[in-house]
C-alpha cells in the first residue's frame, strides 16, 4: 500500500487541511513536459486522421486530452509520492517537497480526470471519451498502482498509456480509430522502453533505493542494453511506416529515416560503451534525442498535414 | 445534540503573512481558471450549436 495513503490520514488527523502550495505547483503536478508531448501526439493523431473537425471543437478536444494526462500524472505523483521522496530527480516534486498536500493532490487529479473526461465527451464524443478515461485509468491504476513496483516490464505494458492519445485524437475526428492511429500507438508504445530505460541505466541507483523494480535493477545493465536495441530496430522501420501509408509525405520519409538512423546508432553506442562516465554519456545521448525524435517524427506530421506542406508519395501499404 | 468529532481537534495554526499571500495567489488563479472555463464553454457551445443560438425570440 502506498505511503500516500497513510499521508493522508496523517494530514487529515492534523490541523493542515490545506497547504500553501501555489498555482505553478498545482501545475507542476500536471507533468507539463507530458502535457506537452501528449498534445503533440493527441494533435497528430487529429490530422492524420481521415476527416476534419471543427477547429473551436478540435482544440476543446485537445485541450480536455491535454488536462485528463495532466490528471492522471497528478494521481500518479499522488500515490508514488513516498517514493518520489527517496529518489534524487523527484525529490523536489511538490508533494515530496511539501507544497502541496496528497489529500490536495489527490482531490486535485480526481476532479480534472472527471472533468476532462465530461468535457471530451460534451465537445466531441462518447468513444474518445471513454479512451482517455480509459487511458487515465490505465496509467494511475494499472501503470503507477500495479506494474511499477511490481515487474521489470512495467515500462514496457504502462507505455500504453502513452501511446493512447493519438488514438483518442483520431477518435474526436472521425468517431471511431483505424490503421492511422494504430501505427502512430505502435510508434508511442516502441519508443517508450528505449526511452525510459536509458534513463534508468543512468539512474539505477535511485531506482534500487526506491525499490522500482526497472530493468537495469533486476536483469543488469546487458541485457537492458539488449533490450534497448532490440525495440530500435523494431521501432525505427515502424516509424516509417506513415510514409508508406500515405499519410506520412516526402519530409516525413526523410526525417523518419534519417532520425531512425541516429536512433539506432545511438543506441549501439549504449551497447558498445559499458564503463564510467562515457556509458551515462552514451545513455544519456540516446535518452535526450529519443525526446527530439518522437517530436520530429509528429512535429512533420503535423506540418504536412495541418499546414499543407504535404509532398505526397505514392501509397504502398494499407 | 451530539458533540462532532471535528471539534474536538485543534484550530489550525496560523499562517504568516507570506504564507497567506501564496494562499491568495492561488485564489486569484482559481478564480482566473473558473473565468476561463466560462469563457471555454460559450466559445464550444457556440462551435457545436452555431451562432443561430444568440438569434432567439426571449
Amino acid at each position: 500500500m502506498s505511503a500516500a495513503f497513510d499521508q493522508i490520514t496523517q494530514a487529515d488527523d492534523s490541523a493542515a487541511l490545506s497547504s500553501t502550495g501555489e498555482a505553478r505547483d498545482f501545475f507542476a503536478l500536471l507533468k507539463p513536459r507530458v502535457m506537452f508531448l501528449v498534445i503533440v501526439t493527441a494533435l497528430g493523431g487529429m490530422v492524420a486522421a481521415p476527416g476534419s473537425v471543427n477547429p473551436v471543437i478540435g482544440l476543446a478536444a485537445l485541450l480536455a486530452i491535454s488536462v485528463g494526462a495532466g490528471a492522471s500524472g497528478c494521481l500518479n505523483m499522488w500515490w508514488d509520492a513516498d517514493i518520489d521522496a527517496v529518489m534524487a530527480r523527484t525529490a523536489g516534486r511538490p508533494i515530496p517537497a511539501g507544497r502541496i498536500l496528497p489529500s490536495e493532490a489527490l482531490a486535485f487529479g480526481l476532479t480534472l480526470s472527471i472533468g476532462s473526461v465530461l468535457v471530451l465527451g460534451l465537445v466531441a464524443n462518447l468513444l474518445s471519451a471513454a479512451m482517455l478515461a480509459f487511458t487515465i485509468f490505465f496509467y494511475a491504476v494499472v501503470y503507477s498502482m500495479w506494474l511499477k513496483r511490481a515487474t521489470p516490464q512495467n515500462i514496457v505494458i504502462g507505455g500504453a498509456a502513452g501511446a493512447f492519445p493519438p488514438m483518442i485524437g483520431e477518435a474526436v475526428v472521425t468517431g471511431d480509430f483505424g490503421m492511422t492511429s494504430i501505427v502512430l500507438f505502435a510508434i508511442i508504445f516502441l519508443w517508450t522502453p528505449p526511452h525510459f530505460w536509458a534513463l534508468a541505466l543512468v539512474k539505477s541507483a535511485d531506482y534500487a533505493r526506491a525499490g522500482i523494480p526497472m530493468l537495469p535493477n533486476v536483469a543488469g545493465p546487458a541485457a537492458t542494453r539488449r533490450q534497448i536495441v532490440a525495440y530500435t530496430l523494431v521501432l525505427a522501420p515502424v516509424a516509417v511506416l506513415p510514409a508508406l501509408m500515405g499519410f506520412g509525405g516526402l519530409i516525413y520519409l526523410v526525417v523518419s529515416v534519417v532520425t531512425g538512423l541516429a536512433m539506432i546508432g545511438l543506441s549501439l553506442r549504449v551497447l558498445k560503451v559499458t564503463e564510467g562516465e562515457a556509458a551515462n554519456k552514451a545513455a544519456y545521448a540516446l535518452f535526450g534525442f529519443s525526446i527530439l525524435y518522437l517530436f520530429l517524427l509528429f512535429a512533420v506530421l503535423l506540418a504536412e498535414n495541418g499546414l499543407g506542406l504535404m509532398w505526397a508519395l505514392p501509397k504502398v501499404l494499407g | 445534540m451530539s458533540e462532532d468529532p471535528q471539534d474536538k481537534k485543534q484550530p489550525p495554526a496560523a499562517f504568516s503573512p507570506e504564507d497567506m499571500a501564496r494562499r491568495n495567489r492561488r485564489s486569484v488563479a482559481l478564480a482566473l481558471v473558473l473565468g476561463g472555463l466560462v469563457l471555454f464553454f460559450f466559445i464550444v457551445t457556440l462551435a457545436k450549436t452555431g451562432p443561430a443560438i444568440l438569434n432567439r425570440p426571449l
